[in-house]
């Protein structure tokens, strides 16, 4: 009985032990397929399929996962134009497209690559973003695009943004640009003129329309995240204007965030909120909230970016016309600097079996002759990077406009810092808000603080 | 202990389920051990080994002693508050009143909705100025008192917990409700002839025999409470700032926004650790107290 039950222990054992070894095996396997040593091989047995299935008919399917909300109205680009008009250029191919939430985005994507499920075409950030191009391409999940056709007609920035080591490896949606919406009826009720062009005037701006009884900005501070939508246009001034090297010496040490100008920044800021110039209760209203209260008419300007255009041309309560003009930060008698940034991309998983008829695919939509190409700029509310494609939103031209005559533009900071320092901003700004006795210097720490945890060269 | 059905062998065929559950369930804990003391970022699987590291940064860290005080309050908060009420609650509706079984089901159906569900309506219900609760204040007249639940930072705890008993209610009050309905009218009778009024019939005969049923209902909300991450996550962001951040919120966050894993791996052992200490001190303490009717 005894031996009997040592048995089973040691067969229960040993098969645990087993198990371990294979986990540890399957993940040695992951490692090596990610290096460039075995990936020739795997494409060597694939290829002949690959290059037949532009012509024959072998059923291929891959997957798609891209983040967003599907459109409210009308047909989704990526949930069904896309796949549709793929299926007409290429009737034996079907892509399977997947759209999540921003937060279930990055945790999904990041845990299928690592398990070496993931799909064939997925979302990429710029730079050092979360899921920005740099760390994807570092990690070996995404593909190098450099031998497509199409990078003629992609404006060098917009590349350069989704590059690594000097190859790309995501095509731009386009280029976004973060800004102050505003509602010009209530602008002229409060007896505003015109667009605030530095600081003095926008807080001048501000106590007219609050004197007369408006809330001049409205934000939906429960969601955290909209509070980099006024602070990164206000970074644009009074950071890197004066120091267009600000983030690279920010990698090697030089400078740090608790840096005078970010701190210049934060209180600008600020000053926004001890003024009562943002509705009270911010930190109690979601950003979908507040964009209710803008399309309503009950605030005059709300801080975010081109990609909310929809929403916040949709039908409110109230009529009235819709303005975009950049958050004055400088000085007065300095120009105003736009944020403005590369907005996310499709990339190619490099591990796809696929890869070569996804890289067909990416040729058909990026071509700017092809109704597939079309369709995607019309459906998309970025500022294109294809050459000889004309901006549709007459309400972006002033500011695109300055931006493309004077280069007066920056970034948004939180592209060249780790993911993670963004959070920290924002959860120290929020007790500002919420009347804490938290002070600028002590949110530029903790952002420091973040920053110097996270950073790894 | 000889027939057909017991032989030894017969353990052969727990092999394979064995083998599923130490594969997704015991593999996957071990792993949690080596990531804490390695900075893996999640996807990368090139990570290298830090030993203590991830410890002691946390332990230098705020954010451990409030996660942690958040977790405690919540818990406290819904332990004591959810099972009183729901404890009166089971008192009423195992009495005598008309139409009991409509007022049953009433405090039954929220622990029916999702909890994403509940969080969504509730936020809206909280909403400053123009939500539920303020706008039914502004109706009856009360004006002046601070309606941003959400947004304040001595508040929005204190309002995502009562969220939460709002909806762990109904499955609280239906356990204490079958307790008392085992309680044995004997015993009842017995007690009246003593001389027992109403509320000594609760105090001396009801409670004790609910003893079991209150150990269940302080243990599973004791868990419930300590697990804490629905509400934060759908209803505040664990803000305003990081006045709501729980326990498994702070680890979500360190996982997936900053790609921490070895240091979310680290936080969810200290949690794991914390967890079972105060789970087994409340299972030992109540269960000496239940007694058999």
């Amino acid at each position: 009985m005894k031996s009997w039950k040592s048995k089973a222990a040691s067969v229960a054992l040993a098969s645990l032990f087993t198990l371990t070894l294979s986990a540890c095996g399957s993940s040695n396997d992951n490692n090596a397929s990610n290096s460039p040593s075995v990936s020739p091989s795997a494409n060597a047995s694939e290829s002949p399929s690959a290059s037949a299935s532009g012509n024959t008919s072998e059923p291929v399917t891959l997957t798609m996962l891209v983040s967003g909300a599907k459109a409210a109205e009308g047909e989704d680009f990526e949930l069904e134009t896309l796949p549709k008009l793929v299926k007409e250029k290429f009737p034996n191919v079907t892509l399977e497209v997947q759209k999540l939430p921003d937060e279930q985005y990055y945790t999904s994507v990041k845990a299928k690559l690592a398990a070496s499920e993931g799909p064939d075409i997925f979302l990429v950030f710029p730079k050092l973003a979360n899921m920005g191009a740099i760390e994807v391409a570092k990690a070996g999940y995404a593909a190098d695009l450099s031998d497509l056709a199409f990078w003629k007609n992609v404006s060098p920035a917009a590349k350069n943004d989704m590059s690594y080591e000097g190859k790309p490896y995501a095509v731009a949606k386009g280029m976004d640009i973060l800004g102050t919406y505003y509602n010009k009826a209530l602008f002229d009720k409060a007896g505003i003129t015109e667009i605030p062009k530095d600081w003095p005037s926008f807080l001048a701006a501000s106590d007219k329309l609050k004197a007369a009884g408006i809330t001049p900005i409205v934000m939906g501070d429960k969601d955290p995240w909209v509070i980099q939508f006024g602070m990164y246009q206000l970074a644009a001034n009074s950071v890197y204007p004066a120091d267009p090297e600000f983030d690279n010496k920010l990698q090697t040490g030089e400078t740090s965030l608790t840096d005078s100008k970010w701190v210049k920044t934060v209180n600008q800021y600020a000053e926004l909120y001890k003024n009562g110039y943002v509705n009270k209760g911010s930190l109690g209203m979601a950003s979908a909230q507040a964009v209710q209260q803008f399309v309503d008419g009950k605030a005059a300007m709300i801080f975010t970016g081109t990609w909310d255009l929809p929403g916040l041309t949709a039908k409110g309560a109230a009529e009235f016309e819709r303005g975009f003009f950049s958050l004055p930060g400088n000085d007065a008698g300095q120009p105003v600097y736009a944020s403005a940034a590369t907005a996310a991309g499709y990339a190619l998983n490099a591990n796809s079996k696929h890869l070569d008829v996804a890289k067909q695919i990416f040729e058909y939509l990026y071509d700017v002759q092809s109704p597939l190409f079309q369709a995607w700029s019309d459906s998309n509310p970025s500022i294109s990077v294809f050459n000889g494609v004309t901006l549709k939103n007459e309400i972006f031209k002033d500011v695109l406009n300055e931006i493309q005559s004077t280069g007066h533009a920056f970034y948004f900071s939180n592209q060249m810092w780790p993911a993670g320092v963004s959070d920290v901003m924002q959860s120290k700004f929020a007790e500002i808000i919420g009347g804490k006795k938290t002070t600028a210097e002590d949110v530029t720490k903790a952002m420091q603080a973040k920053y110097s945890e996270l950073n790894k060269g | 202990m000889n027939s057909a059905v017991m032989k030894k062998t017969m353990y052969f065929f727990v092999l394979p389920a064995l083998l599923f559950y130490c594969l997704f369930w015991i593999v996957p804990i071990l792993k949690l051990f080596q990531y804490s003391v390695t900075d893996y970022n999640g996807y990368v699987q090139k990570f290298s080994y830090v030993g203590l590291d991830n410890f002691t940064k946390l332990f230098h860290e705020e954010i451990l002693g409030l996660s942690i005080r958040n977790t405690l309050i919540y818990t406290f908060i819904t332990v004591v508050a959810g099972n009183l009420i729901a404890l009166a609650l089971a008192f009423l509706l195992n009495a005598n009143i008309r139409a009991k079984g409509i007022y049953r089901s009433a405090f039954y159906i929220p622990t029916l909705f999702s909890a994403i569900v509940v969080g969504f309506i509730w936020s809206y219900v909280y909403m400053p100025d123009d939500g539920l609760i303020a706008s039914i204040m502004n109706k009856i007249g009360i004006t002046g008192l601070d309606t941003n639940f959400l947004g304040s930072y001595s508040k929005a705890l204190y309002s995502i917990i009562a969220v939460d008993i709002w909806k762990n209610i109904g499955t609280s009050t239906i356990i204490f409700l079958a307790g008392l309905q085992t309680v044995p009218q004997d015993l009842i009778e017995a007690g009246k002839i003593d001389g027992a009024g109403r509320w000594k019939l609760v105090r001396f005969i009801k409670i004790p025999l609910l003893a079991t049923s209150i150990t269940i209902n302080v243990t599973l909300s004791v868990i419930n409470g300590l697990k804490a991450f629905d509400y934060p996550f759908i209803m505040t962001n664990g803000g305003p700032g990081t006045s709501t951040n729980t326990l498994i919120f702070t680890i979500y966050k360190m996982a997936f926004t900053d790609q921490q894993f070895g240091k979310a791996s680290a936080l969810g052992i200290i949690s794991f650790a914390l967890i079972i200490v105060i789970t087994s001190v409340f299972v030992f303490t109540l269960n000496r107290r239940e007694v058999a009717a």
